[in-house]
This record gives structure tokens, C-alpha cells and sequence, in this order.
């Protein structure tokens, strides 16, 4: 059976994952990734983040790929000490793992070719509004660009298939504060912006990751070896195999996780094999703009409640994922890439 | 002497259409380009007042771009002082028929700032959102911005009629932090001042002497913007707006206060209040120049120059 790709534009914050997800994307032969499109988030200023983007796409042979640099701070953002929280953080990481470390979100080599001379937010205009429709949005990083867009264009939310956010957190401690995800919280305002937009969300949140009850989707030293094994002479897979057991171990000595979570590329399963996630009906989700206590948080809309909150019920929040099939996938995909 | 570029942004209203008037007619300012924004009245009647008023006054040649449609995070409140169009009261106003620059707003002023010569003045006049959209998304034109002079924002005096929230501050507050973060010179003209130029019988009848086409035009919308302020504050017609074109012209119209402001995005009752820190106490460093006094004679005789042949 042949079906026509869906098309995506991923917008993320070259964090490993969205390195992972950027691939498992051009490797899958049902999506067609229209561009990439970057954002200010967990690995730093924006020219690293479109740095990292630029060298992925070199290392899958597809200097073709469109890449737009987009925001370069969030909306609001948070107390400056509580933004560098995460580079203290790096420093714990530093001493447990030494040398081993620079591995982890390096620098970026300066890319072969610059990004394009269009900003994210444009990019992410203009290709929605041509293919009414027609395209996912699928946004890994803090939502500053999505919610720009939609600022300036707002019949977006009308013209996108649907919008893909991978954040929050409901059942599963949040990574921030007890009850906030990083993306969320690095722009609550955006995040808010885009739940609230009327356009169709799939929420991907910490639970359906980055929770041991879903282990069987998180990326193994015994993957890499299995990914070795099967693809002996693929350039991607050994880079994925050289540059990712620091990641597996940070995340099993430092979050207690069976392996490294592939967030991101769970986020762009959605939407090619949706009968791979369990799915709330369409609900209000809020995020919680106050107190550093609580700023950032995911409030969804189920159940019954006394007091009423005025928002659209557009937002399906993944529940529940069969993390084997999806590990099946994502190897597969990686595979495929010469 | 050579005038001042400056690109006003608006959501016009009775007032933000009399800083058109002045802007236009100082041989002082060059007035590169408009642009609109909601507040006020949705934005779609901010920009065809905006339109209208430039055809009024014969300024057609002056480029009008639409900027954003709603706050950047949260929804539009509209402002209630000018009445459901934004700029009730005169029976002269037509239906506009110049074109709008087919550009968003936002990037409109990033062309016309990279495309000046020299740095450039940038008067907004309604809530920050073109502009904070603009400092989000091109930061390089920064270097390309003189100053920033904006109404917006309440300080000490606040009263029965100085509510601890200024509406343009209020209607995007999170767009006011961006502008004054954003390490530029920014010059707050908040009520402070502005409730300190009102326009009054003593005003209205030295305009009723100008006789000019336009200064009966001003008188009408003068006298419904007074009629509607009375009503809701029993006080004249506050010129907030003008009061920005004028003390870009003449910087001695005003006193300004150095001061490290900050935007409270989480109160209640006091939500999208500029709380300034004018003792240092907090060892912060100074982000804004805050109006603190004013010259209102000395405004409206320039207000009555402008409108004079």
C-alpha cells in the first residue's frame, strides 16, 4: 500500500533528541519534512541551534533541506539565574562524566551552507499558507516561533493540518519545577498562545517520554548495538552509535530512565502512525502564567469541575504509547538513510 | 536644521490622530512611515482611521502598514475612550481610498529602519505589540532605532483618575517588557503627564479662533473625546498621544526621571502595573526615562501652530 507522505515542518531547539527526530523525519519514507525550522531553547543561542540543524541535515546527504533561523529569546522567559539553571546543571554532569562530556550538545562545527534568508516564522507562514490543509506542524522546542506565527497570521490556526507540541507534564514530574516541562516553561506565553489558537494540538508530554512506563521507547546501548549490527555501513547510524551512549548515560544515572527518551522523535510519530499513541478526546489545555512555583504548568480540562475556564477544546493529549513499535520505527527509519 | 525621522505606530483614536496631524505638519519631523496596531478598536478600524486621517490632512504620501491583530499572549481588550469606530465624532472623515503598503506591520517598520540612512526616532502610540513583535523577531534593526518614545505607563501619582494600570501598558504588557528590556533608549510618556494636558473650554475656544478646515475637524473630535473622558472621569480631554509627537520635537516639553521599570504580568487587580524603582534601591540598572513632568502651555501652543496655515 502506497499513501501520499505527510508533510511536516519540524521546529526544534537541537537538543539530541531533536537531532534524532530531524533524522528519524528524513529517514521515514511517509513524511515529507518541508523544512526545518529553529528556535532558542535547551542547547543555547539561536546560531548554535541552526548550526547543529544545518550539520544534521549534511550528515543525512540532504543539503537541500530548508533551514530557517527563527527566535532568538522567548516571549517572556524567566528569571535570568532560573534560565542558566540548566548550564549549572551541565557543570553537576561534568564532574560525574569528565571528558566524556563534551559529547554532549558540543558546539557546532561551522555548517557547509548558511540557513536561508527567511525568517522561522515566515518560513512556517508561508509554506501553511500555500498548502492549505495540508501541513503538521511539529514543534520540539519552546513554542516561540509557532505562537509568532500565529501572532502575525493568525488564520493559521484555520489553514495547519494540525500542530504537534511536545511538552508539559501531567501524571509524570515536571523536569523544571515539580509540575513544569522545560518547553512549556522556557515560553509559557507562547505555549499558551498555541492552545489556545483554535488550530488542532497534539500534546506529547513528559508522561508518554520520559516515564519508566514507557521504557521499551527509550534508546539503549543495546539499540545502538542492534543499529550497528544491521547497518554496518550507514554514515548516520555510526555517528548516532559514536555521539549518543553519553546521552543513554546521563539519563540513566541523572533522570533514573532505562535509556536515553526519544521525545522528539515520539512527537513526529504522531503523526504518521497515530494508532501507535492512546489519545484523550479534544480538550482545553491551559498553562499556568504565575509564580515561579507553578509557572509553566499543564492544566488540562477533564473530569468536572464547579468553576467554569473559557478556552477551545482542540488539544488530544497523548496518553499512552506502544514504545516497541515506535523503537521499531525509529530504527528502521535510521537505517534507511544513506 | 534638519527634521527627525520618526515612524509613528498607532491604534488611532482620537488622540494617536492628532499626533498624525502634528507629525505631518512639524517641518521638524520627517514621518517616514505608520503603522497599526489594535487597542483602542480592532485593528482593521485603527487602520482605516489611519488611512482616513491622511487623506484628511493631505498626506497620502505617507505609507501605512497593518501590524498585528491581537495582543502577543493573550487576548484583545479594546480600549473605551474613543468610541466604537476608535474615532467618532466628525462627520468629515470619508471612506479611505489609498492602499495599504501589502506588507505585516512589523515587517514594514524592519524595512523602513534598514533602509534609513540614519538612525530613526520609533513614537508608538498604542499598546507595544508591533513593537515587541518587531524586537522578537528582527533584532538586528535595534542599532537602526535613535529612541524609542511611547505613550504608556502610570507612576506616582495614581488617583481616582489615575488607575494604577495605563491601558496601553495593560492591553500587552508582556510586549511592553520586550520594549523596555531591549537596552534601547526609551522614553516612557505615561499619565503622569498626559493627565496634565487636557483639553478644556480654555483650549476650545483658542482652537474655535484657529478657523482653519482641519482645526474644526480637531475641534470635533476634540469635543467627543472631551464629552466621553467628562462622562467616565469628570475630567477634560487628556492629550496623551500629541504629547508624544511634541516632546520628540521639543525634548523641554518634558521632565524625564531615570529608573530600572518593571511590568507586573501576574497581579489582579494592579495586572500590567509599571513599577519603577526611582531610588536605585534594588541596585538594578536604569531601563527607562520616565516622564515625570510637563509643559502643557507650552504644548498646546504648538498643538494651535499645527493646525494654523
Amino acid at each position: 500500500m502506497t499513501t501520499t507522505p505527510q508533510r511536516i515542518i519540524l521546529d526544534v531547539d537541537s537538543a539530541g533528541d531533536d537531532i534524532l527526530a530531524i533524522l528519524f523525519a528524513l529517514g521515514s519514507a511517509d513524511i515529507k519534512l518541508e523544512g526545518v525550522t529553529c528556535v532558542t531553547g535547551a542547547a543555547g543561542p539561536i546560531e548554535q541551534v541552526t548550526n547543529v540543524v544545518l550539520n544534521t541535515a549534511t550528515l543525512a546527504g540532504r543539503d537541500d533541506l530548508p533551514v530557517a533561523a527563527g527566535a532568538w529569546r522567548p516571549i517572556v522567559g524567566n528569571a535570568k539565574e532560573d534560565m542558566e539553571a540548566p548550564v549549572h546543571f551541565e557543570k553537576r554532569l561534568k564532574e560525574r562524566f569528565g571528558e566524556r562530556l563534551k559529547k554532549f550538545n558540543p558546539p557546532a562545527p561551522r555548517p557547509a551552507r548558511p540557513a536561508m534568508d527567511k525568517h522561522a516564522v515566515d518560513f512556517i507562514i508561508e509554506t501553511v499558507r500555500r498548502n492549505p490543509g495540508e501541513i503538521s506542524i511539529v514543534a520540539t522546542g519552546p513554542q516561540t516561533n509557532i505562537a509568532m506565527a500565529l501572532d502575525m497570521a493568525p488564520d493559521l490556526a484555520s489553514l495547519v493540518k494540525q500542530i504537534v507540541v511536545l511538552g508539559g507534564c501531567f501524571q509524570t514530574p515536571g523536569n523544571m519545577t515539580p509540575v513544569s516541562e522545560y518547553n512549556i516553561w522556557a515560553d509559557p506565553e507562547a505555549a499558551r498562545v498555541v492552545l489556545r489558537s483554535g488550530a488542532p494540538v497534539i500534546l506529547v508530554p513528559l508522561d508518554i517520554c520520559e516515564d519508566n512506563r514507557v521504557a521499551a521507547s527509550m534508546l539503549t546501548r543495546d539499540d545502538l548495538n542492534d543499529l550497528a549490527t544491521a547497518y554496518p555501513d550507514s554514515r548516520v547510524v555510526a555517528h548516532i552509535c559514536e555521539n549518543f551512549s553519553i546521552y543513554i548515560d546521563i539519563w540513566r544515572e541523572f533522570f533514573h530512565l532505562v535509556g536515553f527518551p526519544l521525545d522528539d522523535a515520539i512527537a513526529v510519530a504522531t503523526v504518521t502512525h497515530p494508532e501507535l499513541f492512546t489519545m484523550s478526546e479534544p480538550l482545553f489545555v491551559d498553562v499556568a502564567l504565575s509564580e515561579r512555583l507553578v509557572r509553566g504548568q499543564t492544566v488540562a480540562f477533564s473530569g468536572r469541575q464547579i468553576l467554569s475556564f473559557d478556552g477551545p477544546k482542540t488539544t488530544r493529549i497523548c496518553r499512552n504509547l506502544d514504545g516497541r513499535r515506535f523503537l521499531q520505527l525509529f530504527k528502521s527509519a535510521l537505517g534507511a538513510l544513506r | 536644521m534638519k527634521p527627525i525621522k520618526v515612524i509613528l505606530d498607532c491604534d488611532p483614536g482620537h488622540d494617536d490622530a492628532i499626533a498624525l496631524v502634528m507629525a505631518h505638519r512639524s517641518p521638524a519631523i520627517d514621518l517616514l512611515g505608520v503603522t497599526t496596531v489594535c487597542g483602542n478598536a480592532p485593528l482593521a478600524k485603527t487602520t482605516s482611521n489611519a488611512l482616513r486621517i491622511l487623506e484628511l490632512i493631505g498626506a497620502r504620501d505617507v505609507p501605512v502598514a497593518a501590524g498585528c491583530v491581537q495582543p502577543l499572549a493573550r487576548p484583545l481588550v479594546l480600549g473605551t475612550a474613543d468610541g466604537p469606530s476608535g474615532l467618532d465624532g466628525s462627520p468629515y472623515l470619508l471612506e479611505p481610498t489609498t492602499e495599504l503598503v501589502p506588507m505585516h506591520g512589523v515587517d514594514f517598520l524592519a524595512k523602513l529602519l534598514r533602509e534609513a540612512d540614519e538612525p530613526v526616532v520609533v513614537a508608538p502610540t498604542g499598546p507595544l505589540t508591533n513593537i515587541g513583535m518587531l524586537l522578537l523577531k528582527h533584532p538586528d534593526v535595534k542599532e537602526k532605532i535613535a529612541r524609542i518614545v511611547l505613550m504608556g505607563g502610570a507612576f506616582w501619582r495614581r488617583s481616582e483618575i489615575i488607575t494604577p494600570t495605563e491601558f496601553n501598558i495593560f492591553c500587552d504588557p508582556e510586549a511592553a517588557r520586550i520594549v523596555i528590556d531591549s537596552g534601547l533608549d526609551v522614553t516612557m510618556v505615561g499619565l503622569d503627564v498626559t493627565m496634565h494636558v487636557l483639553v478644556e473650554e480654555p483650549q476650545f475656544k483658542r482652537l474655535e479662533a484657529i478657523g482653519t478646515h482641519l482645526s474644526k475637524v480637531v475641534l470635533d473630535w476634540l469635543r467627543f473625546y472631551e464629552k466621553l473622558h467628562r462622562g467616565q472621569m469628570g475630567i477634560g480631554g487628556a492629550l496623551h498621544d500629541p504629547l508624544v509627537l511634541a516632546s520628540i520635537i521639543e525634548p523641554s516639553l518634558i521632565e524625564t526621571r531615570e529608573a530600572h521599570v518593571e511590568i507586573d504580568l501576574t497581579a489582579t487587580h494592579a495586572f500590567g502595573a509599571t513599577v519603577a524603582d526611582f531610588w536605585g534601591l534594588r541596585g538594578l540598572p536604569n531601563n527607562v526615562k520616565v516622564a515625570s513632568r510637563v509643559d502643557s502651555d507650552r504644548f498646546f501652543e504648538m498643538l494651535y501652530a499645527s493646525l494654523t496655515d
